[in-house]
């Protein structure tokens, strides 16, 4: 109710898709709900000041001819008794209330950074490496053949607490899915590790939180929660290596691939590009977007970004690699058939 | 029938006394005098001018954003200017306006409401004005070689490392913060001694304005939180960047987040720092616009002296994303909630004077309800950022821009122009205009809150910060139009503001000596305040010396009006203890000043400048301290 | 025409030289500036080496304790100087001054070739980790803080000698005491733990 009223505010139609406010998953709706408490009563507050404050204006001609004020430039001994006692009770009313407050921020705190259910046999990892400016995601797992490789989307299960830990490879940045959790900075040389639930399947947008250079505005990611069974199908799909190009075209695509500089930075599992700059593009047709959640993921666009990276988003590490004119096209074909 | 404190004349004696203490404390004109001027009023006067050009600069960066941002996927500024644009922005306003204007105003004011003549250390006030000029030049004049620092006023590592941002921008932010740092603490360091041994006889600690006890609060508050940030942008990032020690550098042993941690050791009493002497301002106004005494002296000073402390206590609450230890980060959360205990005591404490009193509806009041609303609101949204969860959706989105400009103008730009309006007739000799003056308050308030109130959902609902862009379906894009809008509309205010100061200067209402019949010293002085302040010092017998019967008011006499000589009085109880001799003019303040800014500014360049700036600084040293006749007093 | 009220206070002395001198607060003021700021190099040191296991970093060879503890006996002893110049100054004592300020500084320059042999006996830079760069820090901002005393001191030194000075310098002798015992009072700590630091700390975690 309390965000019903915060969107009749001139913002626009509320783009749910990364709001703190339409929350998705447990941690999310604590907070929200955290938030409403103190916006009601902290906004209650204010009006009781605001009104105290202007009604003073009201008084300035009442009850105080009577006064010594402009002799002494005080009120009556009982004046100031009154107003002391008065004072006295808000500061201790201010006291109480800030107690409370911080109770029960402390109690919340333990409830959003601790997992749902304690069963930590059944969380799933996902590790989450910051760099200017994508998110490397990886499924980390005891058995090296089911590591799962992903770059700027995650996907998990609903109903099921999910442990990010984060760190980064280059500069300071922030995890943040406003939809599911509160965010958490990810420092080089530390790892930070924060609890995620979505409820509902649904997308949700989070975007990196840290100012972290040139493009920072740029540097948003996608978390798509789909009930279990179809995260497994999903996490099985992954595992599987880039299959081999059947037709002709795609087959003159991987080869300009192959051959140029993108399997400097790029990988492809089943292929000779075993590049660790880049993201890994072995499901790259799958994903929504390109460039960190920049562009949506189309052949037209994907021209735009192999062509010119620096139109797009000036400042980025990926290197502009010239691709002739009768390339571009199987390579394009190439890249969106790696589903 | 005894003489009056002001310089009204009351006998040949008096004009001829007066004559001899003008020709001893008046600066004289020419190029060079105004460059060797020791007087707290020219100081104080420069500084909150160049402050106000500041402020200026601040606010056209401001805009610039704003342009930027107005809206989605704009193309008037790209990512590379935008980031210069925000980083310049917030350490103009935070280094080069906020503090610098508080602390001209206490330099103007404090002998005044103090009943001296000058600050304790006058040579030491030159200087550290030049060092602010020199570090303000320094910060613009990279604009002049394009080495514009775009990290962020707070240049976090290693984003602001050597490794990724190469270049002598962020080299230029980090030594402009010595020259601003080393300037505020001359002030705190003057300031502290003039408040505890330069009070006039009399005014003993529980008899001083509230406005000089916010002043000492905070200058204690510098003396021990800027030592931090000095270190964190000279010693840490500066040589991580230049001499390659590894502070924050993680390969080697050092930690980006300690540069966190020192920074807002700093930063948090930073902004109390900035705030606090607006306290002191709002308390100032309100005793004469409601004709009553402050009340609740006691509380109003031990809130003062509470948020002195506990702000050092805070400063985790700036970090609390990084992922400290959660039993650390409740200890922050409690104190951050707990300081609102100490604003709070003062904001019930003006209340009881608005209430009880007779008010005057000034342009002044106007401004000081518009502190009580918009700081409150402001100091709200801080209580829930306190709160973790809260603050770990709420932090680095536009929800905190949205807090920090509440508090901070609510909390210390409203309260200041409120004092502009309160003391312009002592500065200046005329009343500044009413009308014009409420105006300005309200399109000022009205195109605040238009900017700053949208940012509350705006930030909630995903807009981070220092984005230069964001896309067209986010649903961000009226908000920021109403921001920037509204963002115009301040302009506008501010340029209403310049108009009323200009037409005063020129055709305000001549004003006497004390045209709001308030109760403290400044108003015996006369409007503008003679070169020596008062022709005689005053003895104090209570809070409001103006508001005491005429007879029962003393003088000090025996004081010499041949030389600059002050009197300094014991700690508690301010007895009279010894005369002193202040120095007169001086050339070597601003010698000095430039041979350390010569030296500081190379060393950006390389380590071994800091040796000139040595050899320079103490060249500057033996001209100041050289013995200069007379040589012995009696 | 005074009344009871008024205050006459021609008959009170035109200077003072003592710690009620408000250049003697300035001064203390100044120390709790440079105070704060030692006591966050302090913080930092301690900081640096919670972060890591190994302290100091391998490849370090501490620096052994008999040279900077041997260093201390001309510091401490060169307060000595300072208190005699300083109470010197309140008498007026030109010779006094001269002789206080002179041991001042010669015991002064005995600790600073001490530092400077232990100085050229570090076997790491303040680039080779993060030990060495807040050890150097610590080392160079104190040793720079002295020397600027000393050379300040120095100063001070040659106007005595002038013969041509009045209180006013008096008093800045009388204060230069007060930087030189904060920076020589400071240095305690500072030794503790930069060379006795490693050793109660332990090297391996």
């Amino acid at each position: 109710m309390k965000r019903g009223v915060l969107l009749l505010l001139p913002v626009g139609v509320a783009f749910a898709q990364q709001s703190a406010l339409d929350p998705a998953g447990p941690y999310a709706h604590r907070i929200e709900l955290l938030g409403a408490f103190f916006l009601g009563l902290l906004g209650l507050i204010f009006l009781v000041v605001i009104i105290l404050a202007l009604l003073s204006l009201t008084r300035r001609h009442r009850g105080i001819d009577q006064e010594p004020l402009e002799q002494n430039h005080r009120p009556s001994e009982s004046t100031e008794r009154r107003l002391t006692r008065t004072v006295g009770i808000a500061a201790a009313v201010t006291v109480l209330i800030l107690l409370g407050l911080v109770v029960i921020s402390v109690s919340a705190g333990k409830a959003t950074s601790t997992p749902g259910n304690p069963d930590p046999a059944n969380a799933l990892v996902i590790e989450i490496t910051g760099t200017q400016w994508w998110w490397q995601v990886r499924y980390p797992n005891e058995d090296a053949s089911r590591i799962v490789v992903d770059a700027n989307e995650l996907h998990i299960p609903v109903g099921r607490p999910v442990l990010i830990r984060g760190t980064s490879n280059d500069v300071i940045h922030s995890f943040w899915v406003p939809n599911l959790q509160g965010k958490r900075d990810l420092i080089p040389s530390h790892v930070t590790t924060d609890w995620m639930q979505a409820d509902h399947a649904g997308r949700f947008r989070g975007q990196c939180a840290e100012f972290c250079g040139l493009q920072h505005a740029h540097m948003a990611l996608w978390v798509i929660a789909e009930p279990p069974d179809k995260f497994e199908t999903w996490r099985a799909h992954q595992l599987q290596p880039a299959s081999a190009p059947a037709d002709p075209v795609r087959q003159r695509g991987q080869q300009v691939f192959l051959d140029g500089a993108c399997a400097l930075c790029h990988a492809i599992q089943g292929t000779a590009a075993a590049g660790q700059v880049g993201p890994d593009l072995t499901h790259f047709g799958r994903r929504s977007t390109i460039a960190a959640g920049t562009l949506p993921n189309n052949k037209g666009n994907l021209a735009g970004w192999i062509a010119d990276p620096q139109n797009i988003k000036p400042g980025t590490r990926m290197a502009t690699v010239p691709v002739k004119a009768e390339e571009m096209q199987p390579l394009l074909e190439y890249l969106e058939g790696l589903q | 029938m005894n003489s009056a404190i002001t310089t009204q004349a009351a006998s040949a004696d008096d004009v001829a006394e007066r004559g001899q203490l003008d020709s001893v404390w008046k600066n004289n004109p020419g190029l060079v005098a105004w460059f060797s001027a020791t007087t707290h009023q020219a100081i104080g006067k420069r500084y909150i001018v160049t402050a106000f050009v500041f402020l200026l600069l601040g606010g056209l960066e401001a805009l610039l954003m704003r342009l930027q941002l107005a809206s989605p996927e704009n193309t008037f500024l790209g990512p590379s200017r935008y980031n210069q644009i925000f980083t310049m922005h917030g350490t103009t306003m935070m280094f080069l306006f906020a503090v610098p204007v508080m602390e001209g105003m206490g330099i103007y004011l404090v002998p005044l409401l103090l009943g001296t003549r000058n600050v304790a250390f006058p040579r030491l006030n030159a200087f550290g004005y030049w060092m602010y000029l020199a570090g303000g030049l320094f910060l613009y004049g990279a604009a002049l070689t394009n080495t514009l620092p775009d990290a962020g006023w707070f240049a976090y590592p290693p984003l602001s490392g050597p490794e990724f941002s190469a270049g002598k921008g962020v080299d230029v932010w980090a030594q402009m913060i010595t020259f601003t740092e080393i300037s505020a603490m001359c002030v705190a360091v003057e300031l502290v001694v003039t408040i505890l041994r330069m009070r006039a006889p009399g005014m003993s600690l529980n008899r001083m304005p509230m406005f000089c006890w916010s002043m000492l609060v905070q200058s204690f508050m510098i003396i021990f939180a800027m030592p931090a940030v000095m270190i964190t942008s000279t010693v840490l990032l500066l040589n991580d960047r230049t001499i390659g020690t590894h502070f924050v550098n993680p390969a080697e042993g050092g930690d980006p987040l300690m540069y966190q941690h020192l920074f807002w050791f700093f930063g948090h009493p930073e902004v109390y720092i900035i705030f606090l002497p607006a306290l002191g301002m709002v308390s100032s106004i309100l005793e004469a616009h409601s004709r009553r005494g402050v009340f609740g002296y006691p509380a109003l000073v031990l809130s003062l002296v509470g948020n002195g402390f506990i702000a050092f206590g805070l400063w985790v609450h700036h970090m609390f994303a990084t992922g400290l230890p959660q039993i650390g980060e409740a200890y922050f959360t409690a104190a951050s909630m707990m300081i609102a205990i100490t604003s709070g005591i003062q904001i019930f404490c003006w209340l009881a004077m608005l209430w009880t009193g007779r008010l005057q509806l000034t342009a002044a009041l106007h401004f000081v309800f518009g502190f009580i609303f918009i700081f409150v609101m402001g100091g709200m949204t801080g209580v829930m950022l306190a709160s973790i969860p809260l603050d770990l959706q709420a932090h680095d989105t536009y929800f905190v821009v949205a807090h920090f400009h509440y508090v901070l103008i609510g909390g210390a730009l409203f309260p200041l122009f409120g004092g502009f309006h309160y003391w312009f007739p002592k500065f200046t000799g005329r009343l500044i205009g009413e009308r014009l003056g409420k105006i300005s308050f309200w399109i000022l308030f009205i195109g605040f809150n238009a900017t700053f109130f949208p940012m509350h959902a705006v930030g909630l609902q995903g807009m981070t910060r220092r984005i230069y862009t964001y896309g067209a379906d986010m649903g961000w894009g009226t908000a920021n139009l109403l921001s920037t809008i509204g963002a115009f509309v301040i302009a506008i205010g501010g340029l209403v503001f310049i108009v009323n100061v200009l037409r005063s200067l020129r055709q305000g209402t001549v004003a006497d000596a004390n045209p709001w019949d308030a109760g403290t010293l400044e108003w015996a002085a006369d409007s503008p305040p003679a070169s020596y302040n008062f022709t005689h010092l005053p003895v104090i017998t209570g809070r409001y010396p103006l508001w005491t019967a005429k007879d029962s008011r003393g003088i000090v006499t025996g004081l010499r009006p041949d030389r600059r000589e002050v009197l300094i009085t014991s700690l508690m109880d301010a007895e009279p203890h010894h005369r002193s001799t202040l120095p007169g003019s001086s050339i070597w303040p601003l010698l000095t000043a430039a041979g350390l800014a010569i030296g500081l500014v190379g060393s950006v360049a390389a380590f071994s400048w800091y040796f000139v700036m040595t050899a320079l600084g103490i060249i500057g040293f033996i001209g100041w301290f050289w013995p200069r006749p007379p040589l012995d007093v009696k | 025409m005074t009344t009871a009220r008024d205050i006459d206070v021609s008959q009170l002395p035109a200077y003072d030289i003592s710690n009620q001198s408000p250049l003697w607060w300035g001064q203390l003021m100044m120390c709790l500036i440079e105070g704060s700021m030692f006591c966050m190099l302090i913080a930092i040191y301690f900081y640096l080496r919670l972060s890591v296991d190994v302290w100091p970093p391998p490849g370090t060879v501490l620096p052994g304790i008999t040279l900077p503890s041997l260093a201390l006996i001309p510091l401490v002893a060169s307060c000595a100087g300072s208190y005699w110049a300083s109470e010197a100054a309140k008498k007026g004592d030109r010779r006094g001054m001269m002789l206080g300020l002179g041991l001042n500084l010669a015991l002064a320059g005995v600790f600073l070739i001490l530092r400077g042999l232990e100085w050229k006996s570090l076997n790491f830079t303040w680039a080779s980790d993060a030990h060495g760069s807040i050890f150097w820090v610590l080392l160079f901002l104190h040793t720079y803080d002295i020397l600027a005393d000393l050379l300040m001191t120095a100063v001070l030194l040659v106007i005595v000698m002038t013969g041509r000075y009045g209180e006013k310098q008096r008093i800045g002798v009388h204060v230069d005491s007060v930087l030189w015992y904060f920076l020589v009072g400071i240095w305690i700590p500072l030794y503790a733990v930069l060379y006795w630091g490693p050793h109660i700390l332990g090297a391996p975690r």
